[in-house]
């Protein structure tokens, strides 16, 4: 095995060094060696949630259209945009690629990541991909029984009433959420109230419920509160404190970008005098995942993971621009109330995944002009309501900006081979010397094959193989001197930045 | 589409988190309760004509957000509303406590002569009753506000709320109390409404309101 890339990695700082007992766990998970052992800190789903992740897309966008038309407000005669399988696992099999290789594509090939997120995550592969892109997986390695503590201690009471009675509140059409106490409740509740502890100043904001809910859908409890932190501090910060100042702020500035975007929509909303809080309040504060059809819910968070809070106003400007972007539209708003009735029912054309993904790819609007208009609707608000009175940090704009902020020397994000091999662990065989590249890579196919992950059906290919295998095993608690894989990671990856260039041809 | 009224009234609901304000709001429209409703972020709404004494009105009514910290955004939807349905949850003694809150904003915000309409909704919980009818009915006579207890789960009294607070405002209207024509007043006579209704409309497609609201 070459010494010199080893030596290149610097050495992961302390956190990073005290997985718990990493070396005895790696030995009874080698020699099991059966990804569904669960290991601590790994993000592994319980097969209950693991089954249900799985069927994701499909579940969860029956139940949704259900839920719309019995409802009766909006009526989405809504169908999921099935992606052919061979695509399909061709995607996955970039995305895993990706994953194994975090560091190095968001470092070298993010205009790529940026474009998969575009073209959508595959399901199997979404949950994980959405905390790499939100760092919430770096937090959680920096911060290892962070939650656990939080979920250990009671929490202030003033709080814990309020989240309890939104617990049956969301997505009640959803499988996870659909039982009182069940382990979505369950889950929804420790989240929260984890959150509460972690920023007590901030406590809990109605608005958070559903966010939480929708990552749930997508990962444990551990890893959907890093996840909502992420949210909550670096995609949208002060959206859900005291005073909800940022919302009023960005409703002020959305209204601004408005005016180039569709001068005629601005022109309506602004002789009917119609503050942008009577429409984009639940749009932003909630991603959109209580306005638009579930599957484009997913497209839409997506790329607002990978880009940012950008997405939601590009979002918000083509639901305006087509609800009310021209005269024959207009005829039926004369009122206020009209106009506001028309953004509560929206077109299902316009909220259709691929013509609302389509238009919000193309729309031109960019974090500069964003950040320009901040400035200058800041400045309106210190002018006229004095300064506000919540100091939040600074947003960053997505995925790239939050791991460039991220402060210090972190342990790399490595991929997650089924075998972690320790040198110094004791354990039978050949095993406890590290491999080559190649053979790790086969044994981890090797492995997931064995570990029965396989079985299900014979279409399924390699990729949702090493899918499986990848989620079994936690990149995090990688020993500090586990430098095989990494090498190996290394020159998997230097393959794949080559190789899969040529192949990217989806969509 | 058109529908004919003769006045238009607009209406709040408010009251703390979890009080039944959406639930409410959705009984009324549609007659039945709302098992797997949402908590509301921001605003809802809802509209229905009514026969009240003889005359037809339009209730278009806002449903708010009951946390605290949702109030900074919903102040924005009080203006110009003519009546409002205040709301707490007879089995929670603190959605009753801040009662005198909600009815500061709404006389400070919406207008001091908005007809309020004080609901004490979940009446089919009696077994976790903690706010008495008596309790609450002194203080709604304190505040010189009408008074019914309410369940979003049967429909009881919920009809009855809303109705209630038109048939007020209408007699109030009727006595010179209120004044239709005064901006804000939460009021729109329903013929103007009318017009833009059936005349489709030529080159310009947007004209100002009537009514400043």
């Amino acid at each position: 095995m070459p010494a010199g890339p080893v030596q290149a990695v610097p050495p992961p700082p302390p956190v990073a060094t005290e997985p718990k007992q990493p070396t005895e766990e790696e030995a009874s998970s080698k020699e099991d060696s059966t990804p569904s052992k669960p290991v601590v800190g790994i993000i592994y789903p319980p097969p209950e949630v693991r089954n249900i992740v799985d069927k994701t897309a499909c579940f969860v966008a029956r139940a949704f259209s259900l839920l719309v038309i019995s409802d009766g407000s909006c009526p989405l005669f809504h169908r999921l945009e099935e992606v052919p399988l061979e695509v399909l696992r061709q995607r996955e099999s970039k995305w895993l690629d990706m994953l194994n290789n975090w560091d190095k594509w968001m470092a070298k090939k993010h205009k790529k990541i940026r474009l998969r997120c575009q073209k959508g995550i595959p399901p199997s592969l979404r949950g994980r991909a959405w905390q790499y892109l939100s760092g919430g997986k770096v937090k959680l390695q920096q911060n290892p029984g962070k939650f656990d503590e939080l979920d250990m201690s009671p929490g202030d009471p003033k709080w814990l009433d309020v989240i309890e009675r939104d617990l049956h509140r969301q997505f009640p059409f959803h499988e996870m959420f659909v039982s009182r106490g069940g382990h979505g409740q369950q889950d929804l509740f420790r989240v929260l109230k984890a959150y509460t502890l972690h920023r007590p100043e901030e406590g809990y904001c109605q608005a958070q419920a559903p966010i939480a809910a929708v990552l749930l859908m997508h990962m444990p409890a551990e890893q959907a509160f890093w996840c909502l932190v992420q949210i909550c501090e670096k995609y949208l910060p002060g959206y859900y404190s005291e005073k909800l100042e940022a919302i009023q702020l960005d409703g002020e500035i959305l209204f601004s970008l408005l005016q180039k975007v569709s001068p005629v929509a601005h022109k309506h909303l602004s002789r009917q005098k119609i503050d942008p809080l009577l429409y984009m309040t639940e749009w932003f504060m909630c991603a959109f995942a209580r306005t638009l059809p579930w599957s484009s819910v997913l497209r839409v968070w997506d790329m607002f993971f990978c880009e940012g809070v950008k997405i939601i106003f590009r979002v918000g400007l083509v639901l305006l621009k087509h609800a009310l972007g021209s005269p024959e539209k207009l005829r039926a708003c004369q009122g206020q109330y009209e106009t506001i009735e028309r953004l509560r029912g929206l077109s299902p054309k316009v909220m259709q995944e691929a013509f609302l993904v389509q238009e919000v790819v193309e729309l031109p609007v960019t974090e500069r002009q964003i950040e320009r208009e901040h400035l200058i609707q800041l400045r309106r608000w210190q002018e006229t309501r004095g300064e506000p009175q919540c100091r939040s940090p600074p947003r960053l704009h997505g995925a790239k900006a939050i791991l460039e902020a991220e402060p210090g020397p972190r342990p790399a994000l490595k991929p997650s081979p089924s075998i972690r091999l320790s040198p110094d662990a004791p354990v039978p065989g050949s095993q406890d010397k590290p491999k080559p590249p190649k053979q790790v890579q086969k044994e981890q196919q090797k492995q997931a094959k064995a570990s029965g992950q396989l079985d299900q059906a014979p279409a399924m290919g390699q990729a949702e193989a090493v899918a499986a295998a990848g989620d079994a095993c936690p990149p995090q608690d990688l020993p500090p001197k586990d430098l095989a894989p990494q090498d190996s990671a290394h020159h998997r990856s230097q393959e794949s930045l080559t190789s899969q260039e040529s192949e990217d041809t989806y969509l | 589409m058109a529908e004919t009224y003769d006045f238009l009234f607009k209406f709040l609901v408010i009251g703390s988190a979890g009080t039944g304000k959406s639930c409410l709001l959705h009984q009324f429209i549609e007659n039945k309760f709302k098992q797997d409703s949402n908590h509301t972020i921001g605003v809802e709404f809802g509209s229905r004509v009514v026969n009240v004494g003889g005359k037809t009105v339009k209730l278009q009514i806002w449903d708010t957000a009951g946390q605290e910290r949702f109030r900074s955004v919903t102040r924005s939807y009080y203006r110009g509303a003519a009546g409002a349905l205040l709301v707490y949850d007879i089995t929670s003694r603190e959605t009753y406590n801040s009662l005198a809150a909600w009815l500061t904003d709404a006389r400070t915000l919406a207008s001091p002569n908005i007809v309020v309409i004080l609901c004490g909704n979940k009446k089919d919980l009696e077994p976790e009753r903690e706010v008495t009818f008596l309790e609450a009915s002194r203080f709604a006579q304190e505040n010189e506000l009408m008074f019914l207890e309410t369940s979003a789960l049967t429909g009881e009294n919920v009809e009855e709320a809303f109705l209630k607070c038109a048939r007020t405002i209408l007699n109030k209207i009727d006595s010179g109390e209120l004044d239709p024509e005064r901006m804000g007043s939460g009021i729109q006579y329903g013929d103007a409404s009318l017009r833009q209704l059936r005349q489709p409309r030529s080159a310009q497609a947007v004209a100002p309101q009537p009514c400043g609201c």
